[in-house]
């Protein structure tokens, strides 16, 4: 449906049926004139509203979005609006790393009673999206290719040494892994299945998850800049068995996330934890050798990883291939673990622009190239959903809603607004619960930077609600909880 | 799917400014959509035939009317296509009404936009599925939580139909505000003549258990099957034994125990009867003051009583009861006026407020009826009252009119007329608000026959100041704006109206009642004018003051009104839910357990099917509000008639097509 040319823009307006859908109800009976550009689609709760809605609304054409429920405290089922009020705000923080002027969304409180209230907020919101005019259209937007923040000399300074030589405790680790798997059962009669960990994969700068059962499958366990991977992502499908994992510090919060949402029980996990001298981007190292060079073996000599490939040594400092999220860590020992092994390593303290290459990038373009940005990386996508394969909060499996008829948020259409709104789902339903380890974009065979949409919620969570996930098992993830007085959150008057 | 569509006209209300005939046919357009007219009032007899015979006819499975809100004429429509056979829940309303015709004059935006809302109540209803409620049990007992005037009228007239009610009391008597007033308007009876048969009758009621001096603990279940956990707060006192004799009283050596019951005008002993007709007249300790308790030695109360009620140990006790319905009378407090400077802040022994001069007045109160102001006891002989005191005040927040206040301060002025003849009373008012029976005519007596000094304006300030005859006086400053000029009375007492806010603990309370509730502790009704009684749970009712402010006719209606939603739910052999609610597609959860965090109904709870992990809906607990829907990552729970598909369609409608 068009809207009348010339006359209206594309408004659509949720409204929770017990108080603002009164109050446009009351405003209609006092005989109220507002403009007529408002369609209203009618909810039962502000809470109903899943804030992918509005990005639906809006990625697909609309000019404007507004959201209205019950005052705060009067929520006729008592605390939905609390929650909206906190998704709602997060998403209105989220808009603009896509290009979305959060100016084109709104939420506010209306009672039934507020009939002129209700008025203002039509007249407001309305003059406010004709004042911005027609939402630039995803169709129209000029896609942008390239990526610079990923060329070598614009690669962040890491804040700390970074190293790839060999850690002397791996003996260590090894044998204490062997041992938990000799030990009899525990107080709770159970033994240790397994122990998740990494060995070589099939080369010489890869590394692959391995599942130990035997002291031989242990001598396979390697320690290095290869071992990338998220081991914390197999736990919840062992939920309920005594496994054992190993983990990097960025790997130990996605782990204490799992525990804070009770995903998994600490009861049935056995952690090792060693410090972490950073990870290496594959795509790094492959950068800087021929095209098709075949490598033979690599080995570190500190911070610098010797790779040889077609009979010839490339020295590559660490500096140059570690992933983003190394650069910046600060907690490259597991925050939590039965048993750490060697010395922990030195943290450094938190860099005071903690941005990643990519959000400052982005922070610095307008908003229409923003949008331009994505829909150039997205045309890479091949849906293969590596991103949410590696994705340890990914506890949908194969329930994910990009796959699903009942609810249809996603056609399987080739398109690229449709992959967009996948990486758009994936990063609201992160929002407050995503611990950065950076899997999603680590693993993306096309190279598209996706974390930085969940680095947008991660931060915009961070200043609201002062709250990172990942370091706190005992934690609510912020978006599934409330307050009712929210001390970061202002109150929303539009009129 | 076959679907039909009426526009209605509303006579005029809405063909004046829409094209309802270009909105029908537009329609037929629409996707399923086999049937579209337009009708004059879709609502009425012959418009509702017309519905059936279309559904007849046309084999219609679905129908949307385009009319005025659904919060109107949904329950209507929904029993038309239950007449023609359908299920009442195939059926969708497109507001051309209010959110259309009423709201804009554009002809040609309007047929617009109502077509469009047409599409919108198309695309939900062709994704709207056949919906059965589901029957289960009633416990019919009723818990009434509050023991004023309107909790026991809820009790007696529920008890009287045959129910069985459990009757919390946080006091350690029923009776509440009314209890404590002396006279009431407009009649100046005795306000204990007219409650106390009442309070007994309660007392005497085989139907009611009352539960004095006890709180509501907690509340699981749902409308039919609640559970509730009472706390019996410790009375120090074997209430078994207790005969209220009052030997305790009189002995008892702790003497400046503040008398809550008089409003601390005066003080009582640390054991204590409140008042002569207290239900169930028994003795309390008050633990804070006793000197057996505080330091172990006394124990003169023991001593003294005949039947060896006291028990020094005893404990707070818990005890459950089933009941099948709820009814919250918990009525109101005063808020804390002393944070109003111009009136003295609390500093001032002679301002006092209005139940306090009611206790003053009263023959059974600490000064047996006869007024003395509290700093040197002598009889007022100017008596100031002022109104308004935070009610209907924006600059600090209490913008509500406290309802009964106009009325009392005119009784308590003609009151204080009658005990001293040679005294003068002054009003202080904003406006006089008297709309009840009999009222305007009793504020005209005060003024006319009592010559009682109506002065039209806010006071800016009382100070207290030295006569020329040496006695102690207070001069209250403020306006007269009908005069429109400054104002200086001299008073010997002041009396404040001050503002009623919800009563202590309600926030509290309403937590656990799981209904919705102000910031000024009042409970929320379901609908501000058609249902004032109902909460937004269904199976908890409102009485009395804790909903807003009422006067005690008003209380008490209510009560009555309470008493007679729980007798119509109890009258049903079985209960039936409404299938508006989460359903769980146990194939598609993968139990992690968001959706039972966010519930705010405990609606929710895990089950393990096959050894899975699943989250299950209870359904009667259920209210349909879909925060669930909102916050399953996978979709998994949907709440029917509201579901993500549903909305998504409507979206698409709006924005893709």
């Amino acid at each position: 449906m068009s809207v009348l040319t010339g006359k209206e823009l594309r408004i659509v307006g949720f409204l929770c049926n017990w108080c603002s859908y009164g109050g446009a109800d009351t405003a209609g009976t006092a005989r109220a004139a507002q403009p007529t550009d408002l369609r209203i689609i009618r909810v039962p709760c502000s809470g109903r509203v899943n804030p992918l809605f509005v990005l639906k609304a809006l990625m697909h054409g609309a000019d404007g979005v507004l959201v209205s429920g019950c005052h705060p405290r009067d929520c006729h089922y008592s605390s939905g609006n609390f929650y909206a009020r906190r998704r709602l705000e997060m998403l209105k923080d989220f808009l603009p790393i896509v290009g979305i002027d959060p100016e084109r969304f709104e939420y506010t409180w209306v009672s039934a009673s507020e009939g002129q209230r209700w008025k203002e907020v039509v007249t407001s919101f309305t003059d406010r999206i004709h004042r911005l005019g027609p939402a630039p259209r995803w169709a129209d937007i000029k896609p942008r290719y390239d990526l610079p923040f990923n060329q070598p000399e614009k690669l962040l300074e890491p804040i700390r040494p970074l190293g790839c030589g060999e850690n002397p405790s791996l003996g260590e680790l090894k044998q204490a892994i062997r041992d938990a798997l000799a030990a009899k059962p525990g107080a709770d009669g159970r033994k240790l299945e397994g122990v998740l960990g990494w060995k070589r994969g099939f080369d010489a700068v890869h590394a692959e998850p391995v599942f130990m059962q035997t002291p031989e499958d242990v001598d396979e366990l390697v320690w290095g800049p290869f071992n990338v991977h998220n081991l914390a992502n197999f736990l919840p499908q062992y939920k309920g068995r005594k496994i054992g994992v190993v983990v990097k510090g960025c790997d130990s919060k996605g782990l204490i996330e799992l525990l804070a949402e009770d995903l998994i029980k600490r009861d049935d996990v056995v952690i090792f934890g060693m410090g972490c001298n950073g990870t290496v981007s594959e795509s790094r190292i492959r950068a800087r050798l021929p095209e098709n060079a075949v490598i033979e073996a690599a080995r570190g000599q500190g911070a610098t990883l010797v790779v040889s490939a077609s009979g010839q040594d490339f020295e590559l400092p660490m500096k140059d291939l570690a992933q983003d999220k190394c650069r910046q860590c600060v907690k490259p020992n597991a925050l939590v673990s039965d048993r750490f092994v060697g010395r922990p390593v030195t943290e450094p303290e938190a860099p005071a622009d903690d941005r990643s290459g990519a959000l400052r990038f982005l922070d610095d373009l307008t908003l229409e190239e923003r949008m331009g940005f994505w829909k150039g990386q997205m045309e890479r996508c091949i849906r293969c959903y590596a991103c949410r394969s590696a994705c340890p909060m990914c506890v949908c499996r194969d329930h994910c809603v990009s796959d699903s008829r009942d609810p249809q948020w996603l056609t399987q259409d080739d398109d690229v607004l449709q992959k967009m709104f996948f990486q758009l789902i994936h990063a609201q339903h992160l929002a407050g619960r995503c611990t950065g380890c950076g899997e999603c974009q680590r693993a993306c065979p096309m190279g598209i930077p996706v974390f930085a949409l969940k680095q947008q919620f991660s931060r915009m969570i961070k200043n609201v609600f002062g709250y990172a996930a990942g370091m706190d098992p005992t934690a609510t993830p912020p978006l599934l909880t409330y307050q009712v007085e929210e001390p970061n959150i202002k109150e929303r008057e539009l009129s | 799917m076959k679907i039909g569509v009426f526009v209605c006209h509303c006579g005029s209300n809405i063909e004046a400014t829409v094209d309802t005939a270009a909105v029908a046919k537009m329609a037929l357009g629409y996707p399923d959509v086999a049937f579209a007219t337009d009708s004059m009032y879709t609502c009425s007899e012959p418009g509702q035939e017309g519905i059936v015979q279309a559904i007849r006819e046309h084999g219609l499975d679905g129908v949307v009317v385009a009319s005025c809100s659904p919060r109107m004429h949904e329950p209507t429509f929904r029993r038309t296509v239950e007449r023609a056979g359908l299920n009442r829940y195939m059926f969708e309303m497109a507001n051309i009404r209010e959110h259309v015709s009423w709201i804009g004059k554009d002809r040609e935006a309007n047929t617009n936009k109502a077509a469009e809302l047409v599409r919108l109540a198309v695309e939900k209803l062709r994704r709207d599925r056949p919906l059965h409620a589901k029957q289960f049990d009633v416990t019919k007992r009723v818990l009434v939580i509050g023991g004023g005037v309107a909790g026991i009228q809820a009790a007696l007239d529920a008890a009287e139909g045959g129910v069985e009610v459990v009757m919390v009391e946080r006091e350690s008597t029923i009776g509440g505000k009314m209890a404590k007033l002396d006279k009431t308007f407009p009649t100046i009876d005795c306000s204990s003549c007219v409650l106390s048969p009442k309070m007994v009758d309660v007392a005497q009621n085989p139907n009611i258990t009352l539960y004095a001096y006890a709180e509501v603990e907690s509340i699981s279940g749902f409308v039919g099957n609640f559970t509730v956990t009472i706390r019996r707060k410790a009375t120090y006192v074997d209430w078994s034994l207790c005969t209220g004799c009052g030997s305790c009283t009189e002995k008892c050596p702790s003497r400046h125990t503040p008398d809550a019951f008089n409003e601390k005008v005066g003080e009582t002993t640390a054991i204590n009867i409140p008042f002569p007709q207290a239900i169930p007249k028994k003795a309390v300790i008050n633990a804070e003051h006793c000197r057996k308790l505080k330091s172990g030695k006394c124990g003169v109360c023991a001593k003294v009583c005949p039947t060896g009620a006291i028990r020094y140990d005893m404990q707070d006790e818990l005890v459950t009861e089933q009941v099948g319905a709820i009814i919250a009378a918990t009525g109101y407090d005063f808020m804390d006026w002393t944070v109003l400077g111009e009136y003295g802040g609390g500093r001032l022994p002679d301002v006092v407020t209005s139940l306090q001069y009611e206790r003053m007045m009263s023959a059974s109160g600490p000064t047996g009826g006869h007024i003395h102001r509290p700093s040197d006891g002598r009889e007022p002989k100017k008596v100031v009252f002022i109104q308004c005191v935070g009610s209907r005040d924006r600059s600090i927040d209490r913008p509500y009119c406290s309802g009964f206040c106009c009325m009392y301060t005119a009784k308590q002025a003609i009151l204080t007329r009658d005990h001293i003849p040679d005294s003068q009373a002054f009003v202080f008012y904003m406006d006089i608000r008297a709309p009840g029976k009999m009222y305007d005519e009793f504020t005209r007596r005060a003024i006319e026959e009592y010559g009682v000094n109506y002065v039209r304006g806010r006071v800016s300030a009382i100070q207290p100041a030295m006569r020329p005859d040496g006695s102690m006086g207070y001069i209250v400053r403020g306006a007269d704006t009908l005069l429109g000029q400054q104002v200086e009375v001299d008073a010997d007492l002041v009396v404040l109206a001050v503002g009623i806010e919800g009563s202590r603990g309600a926030g509290h309370l309403a937590e656990t009642l799981r209904i919705s509730y102000d910031k000024y502790g009042f409970f929320m009704e379901r609908h501000v004018k058609l249902a004032p009684v109902e909460t937004n749970t269904a199976g908890v009712y409102l009485a009395g003051v804790c909903q807003g402010a009422k006067d005690i006719p008003a209380s008490v209606a209510q009560g009555s009104a309470a008493a007679a939603k729980v007798l119509s739910l109890f009258s049903k052999p079985k209960l039936e839910n409404d299938p508006q609610i989460s359903v769980v597609d146990i194939k598609r959860c993968v139990g992690c357990g968001k959706c039972i965090r966010v519930c705010p109904y405990q609606a929710i709870k895990e089950t393990v099917i096959r050894g899975e992990t699943k989250a299950e809906v209870v359904e009667t607990v259920c209210q349909g509000c879909g925060l669930c829907t909102a916050t399953c990552p996978q979709g998994a729970i949907q709440v029917a008639h509201f579901t993500d598909n549903q909305i998504l369609a409507e979206v698409n409608a709006l924005c893709l097509s």
